[in-house]
């Protein structure tokens, strides 16, 4: 199992405690965006085109805090910029751990090894390592030679010291799926705990517009990659969320699942648009107009399948329902029979 | 709207453009697109300041249609109201221009080493490697 059992209980427990109260809107996973500055320029990210006084802002450890206690999501992914690179990010996910979150803190490893020594292994705290694949892809996605390699090589010294390791990968729409298929053997190897996979977003500002995948696209590209999976691949995402993937069930978007927080305040509507900022998590949810949003409501919306829309959704079908949850019983305990 | 400083550059990108709104629905425009700039803006006020920075938000349906800004040098963001502001000038360099892929892919195996180059050695200036 990919993911751990108190997770399981914790997340379980907290979306169950939601619906009781009918709560209506629920975020699942706060995505802390501590800085925007990063060590590499990857052309599909469309999160570091900022002047240099704003790439220099920092959140601080108690701004951090806080938007973790606002939002109150039981998981807190961290990606940015690059997390490492921020001077007291040990300190922020040591305040996070104390929370008892579980903590996602998403890295392009090149500064991984360095650090670990600044940070304890716990179940609450997991090292999201960004692969794009295989040596070569991957190399190629980042824009730079080697990088695989020093990824590799932390991945080995974090799970050595006794970490969480998971892999965050995106799918672009030119992946060949044998070696998709391949990248998750090498990973499966390596010894990561799971992976995560979800397909390209469009943004407006990142470098790498042709790249990125179309709705069918998507699907098709997805069905071949997940055709027959092989018994030993641990995704440490929802199973119902693959299975969005690959066209086997539709969703629409769940933008409150992931609220965005980073320097500029909450992101509206979702962690890949920006339409403006709110003050408060509250004002954030009560104020975004959120019927404008979603397939078929927003053009920018048209051709996102990502997993910080749609992830929420799946969780929120398998709690929703008891098709939904016996789905996700029989994805996650016969997973090659899908 | 009103009288662009200089003409659309062919990589059509806003920078180096002012604009002077004649109206409200103008100025509206030229704040959303300031908006979604990935560069600095300098505004001119009505007191005659010019207030050069980021601007991250906008709220054009507000009691008081404002916009916030990150000015370099300070910690806390500006609120302008929308009422202050006479012109909107795209002074800073447009971050997000000429990174597209096709740019990228254009352009010759040693260019692109040598951006790759400069962007590792920009990380280690910064001690981010």
């Amino acid at each position: 199992m990919a993911v751990s059992l108190s997770q399981i209980y914790t997340v379980t427990k907290y979306v169950l405690t939601q619906k009781i109260k009918g709560v209506e809107r629920y975020p699942l996973v706060l995505m802390l965006e501590p800085l925007f500055r990063c060590n590499l320029e990857c052309a599909g990210c469309g999160k570091i085109q900022y002047p240099d006084h704003v790439l220099d802002r920092r959140l601080t450890p108690e701004q951090c805090w806080a938007a973790a206690d606002e939002c109150g999501a039981p998981i807190v992914s961290i990606p940015g910029g690059e997390p490492l690179i921020h001077p007291e990010m040990p300190t922020i996910v040591r305040g996070l751990v104390e929370r008892k979150k579980y903590v996602y803190l998403c890295t392009n490893a090149i500064l991984l090894e360095r650090k670990l020594k600044d940070y304890t292994p716990s179940r609450y705290l997991t090292f999201s390592i960004h692969m794009d694949g295989l040596q070569e892809e991957h190399d190629q996605a980042v824009c730079r030679d080697g990088v695989y390699d020093v990824a590799v090589k932390a991945i080995r010294a974090a799970l050595a010291r006794g970490f969480r390791v998971t892999t965050n990968t995106t799918v672009f729409n030119d992946a060949d799926p044998e070696r998709v298929r391949k990248f998750f053997d090498a990973m499966m190897e390596l010894g990561v705990e799971g992976m995560m996979i979800s397909p390209g977003y469009s943004y407006e500002k990142a470098p790498d517009q042709k790249n990125f995948l179309k709705r069918r696209q998507t699907k098709e590209l997805f069905a071949r990659i997940l055709h027959q999976p092989k018994r030993g691949w641990r995704f440490n995402q929802s199973p119902l969320f693959l299975d969005f993937l690959r066209g086997k069930v539709d969703y629409q978007c769940t933008p409150w699942g992931n609220p965005t927080y980073n320097i500029f305040g909450w992101q509206k509507p979702c962690y890949l648009l920006q339409d403006g900022y709110a003050a408060t998590f509250k004002e954030l949810i009560d104020d975004t107009q959120w019927e404008n949003y979603g397939t078929g409501r927003h053009e920018q919306c048209a051709d996102c399948m990502v997993h910080c829309g749609y992830e929420a959704s799946a969780v929120n079908d398998t709690f929703g329902s008891l098709k939904g949850f016996s789905r996700t019983v029989k994805a996650t305990l016969l997973p090659t029979a899908r | 709207m009103g009288n662009p400083k200089v003409g659309n550059p062919a990589n059509g990108s806003l920078e180096g453009r002012t604009f002077w709104p004649v109206d409200l629905s103008e100025l509206i425009q030229a704040v959303d697109k300031a908006f979604d700039y990935r560069g600095d803006v300098t505004l001119e006020l009505r007191s005659g300041e010019r207030v050069k920075g980021y601007i991250f938000n906008r709220n054009a349906e507000a009691t008081l249609p404002h916009l916030q800004m990150y000015l370099m040098g300070q910690a806390a963001p500006r609120l302008i109201p929308y009422s202050e502001i006479v012109t909107v000038s795209f002074t800073g360099e447009d971050t997000a221009l000429g990174k597209s892929w096709e740019s990228w892919v254009k352009k010759k195996e040693s260019e692109r080493k040598a951006q790759a180059v400069r962007v590792e050695a920009d990380a280690r200036a910064r001690g981010h490697l």
